[in-house]
């Protein structure tokens, strides 16, 4: 994509189909796993499959339906009503307006550290949460771009792409895991039904795909993390128009130090900026991409309008 | 039989379809109208917001009677106003004439200064901010519809469904579409 053409629908179209893919990598990787498994161990092996699936979702899936509740407790957030906090019911409204979303649950995190983030299964069950200090040191406009970041994350439904990129990257991590096991402790009866005449180089393949899998399944998972976010940046200027508010914000983010106070790493990639920022080994493991190159396509668009 | 076999699933996928495409024409077509009231909605808060605003400023700035009655007769022109040309118009009108009436506000200080006027000024922005996200929300359905009215295959269930293409929201100043952040 060349600069000049950087425009919201263009950026919004762009994720979509990387998300798409990145998914689609996913399931490729499932699949190249079972492949590996049953090259390497037997055919009965495709039988933990299912059970590897069955874990991954179990351990998912309730805190994808119960996001809402869930997340608010670790991140100790309190829901607010319109009377303790007007001015920021207005801003949400107009969002709400301006996207033809319901107007979601609202809470406040009292922390330190400028920070907001959304989550909810489904945009009924919506809750978008700031930090006290969030609300302090943004303007008006910089204020509406956040909100319109966060209701982008309830429209583009990204509670359940995450959840379903973590059961993918579970049950990828459990399986290969039961299989390194197998290897190690003698495949027990599924050595019999191993092909004779197996070629040594598959097997060695396998063995690797088998190794590298859960790595391969962390970067992929990151990777549609990221493109979340960038789509949830582009449809925030589809909802506000207003690409400088959005940039504005992210500036303050940058500009400001410090970093929410956590009660847990699980919930890390749901804010608006990764309090792992710069923890992280590599760009490929990071959650978000770098706030000066989310300011940057920002900028961009600023110059582009529609 | 086997002609019954290749037939019928060809059949199920063609009504589907057309059921498909009937529905997202008069689902597009709800939402326009949806939006359409919602612009309404605000422009409705929009109007019970003057009477207070006007009354605010009377009491400052008392040499301002032609900028004080044009907003008075332009909120009445708007909510008299009925289909989407003669609103449209009458909203672009009220916009201009409240814009005149905040920038006049600013050579009083005592009014800028009073408690009164400052919560009508984060009201009035915000409802500002509403009134062009619903116009701008109604014209990006409006778009959509009017692209799957226009377009092949779902032009072909436009007579079925009995939709048409709708006209845009556009305000006297079709600049102020997409300018919702109205600074005061």
């Amino acid at each position: 994509m060349t600069a000049s053409s950087l425009n919201f629908r263009k950026l919004q179209d762009s994720n979509r189909r990387k998300t798409f893919g990145l998914l689609a990598g996913m399931g490729a990787l499932v699949w190249l796993v079972v492949f590996a498994a049953m090259t390497y161990l037997g055919k009965s092996t495709t039988l933990i499959v299912p059970v590897a699936v069955g874990f991954a979702l179990i351990s998912v899936w309730g805190s994808y339906y119960f996001s809402d509740s869930l997340v608010m407790t670790m991140t100790g957030a309190k829901i607010i009503e319109r009377e303790d906090h007007p001015d920021l019911f207005n801003l949400i409204e107009e969002v709400c307006i301006a996207s033809g979303l319901k107007l979601p649950k609202v809470a406040i995190v009292n922390d330190p550290a400028p920070n907001a983030f959304a989550t909810g299964r489904n945009p009924d069950h919506a809750v978008i949460a700031f930090t006290t200090r969030i609300l302090e040191i943004m303007d008006r406009d910089e204020l509406q771009g956040v909100i319109a970041h966060e209701m982008s994350h309830v429209a583009n439904r990204d509670t359940l792409v995450s959840a379903v990129a973590a059961t993918t990257a579970g049950a990828i991590a459990i399986l290969s895991d039961m299989m390194t096991r197998m290897m190690i402790f003698g495949g027990m009866s599924d050595r019999d039904d191993r092909d004779n005449n197996q070629n040594p180089f598959a097997i060695v393949i396998s063995l690797l795909v088998l190794i590298l899998a859960p790595i391969a399944a962390l970067l992929l998972k990151s990777a549609i993390s990221r493109k979340r976010e960038s789509l949830a940046d582009a449809t925030a200027v589809a909802f506000t128009r207003n690409p400088a508010g959005l940039r504005r914000a992210l500036e303050a983010l940058a500009a400001d130090t410090t970093v929410v106070r956590q009660r847990s790493n699980a919930v890390a990639h749901i804010w608006i900026e990764s309090p792992l920022d710069g923890k992280s080994v590599s760009k490929l493991f990071s959650t978000h991409p770098p706030l000066e190159e989310r300011i940057a396509i920002l900028r961009n668009m600023e110059s582009n309008p529609l | 039989m086997k002609i019954a076999m290749l037939v019928l699933p060809l059949l199920l996928i063609l009504i589907i379809w057309v059921v498909y495409s009937y529905n997202s024409l008069i689902r597009l077509n709800i939402s326009a109208d949806e939006a359409f009231a919602q612009i309404e909605v605000q422009l409705k808060r929009r109007a019970d917001l003057i009477p207070n605003l006007v009354e605010t400023v009377k009491g400052y700035a008392t040499h301002e009677k032609s900028t004080l009655d044009a907003v008075i007769s332009a909120r009445a022109k708007a909510t008299s106003a009925t289909g989407i040309t003669d609103v449209a118009a009458a909203d672009g009108q009220l916009t201009t004439a409240l814009r005149g009436l905040l920038a006049v506000a600013e050579s009083y200080p005592d009014l800028k200064a009073s408690a009164n006027f400052l919560s009508l000024q984060e009201e009035l922005s915000t409802t500002e901010n509403k009134v062009a996200f619903a116009r701008q929300f109604y014209n990006d359905t409006v778009r959509s519809l009017n692209q799957a009215v226009k377009t092949f295959p779902s032009s072909l269930f436009v007579g079925m469904a009995k939709v048409s293409a709708r006209a845009f929201y556009e305000v006297e100043n079709p600049a102020d579409r997409n300018v919702p952040n109205v600074k005061f």
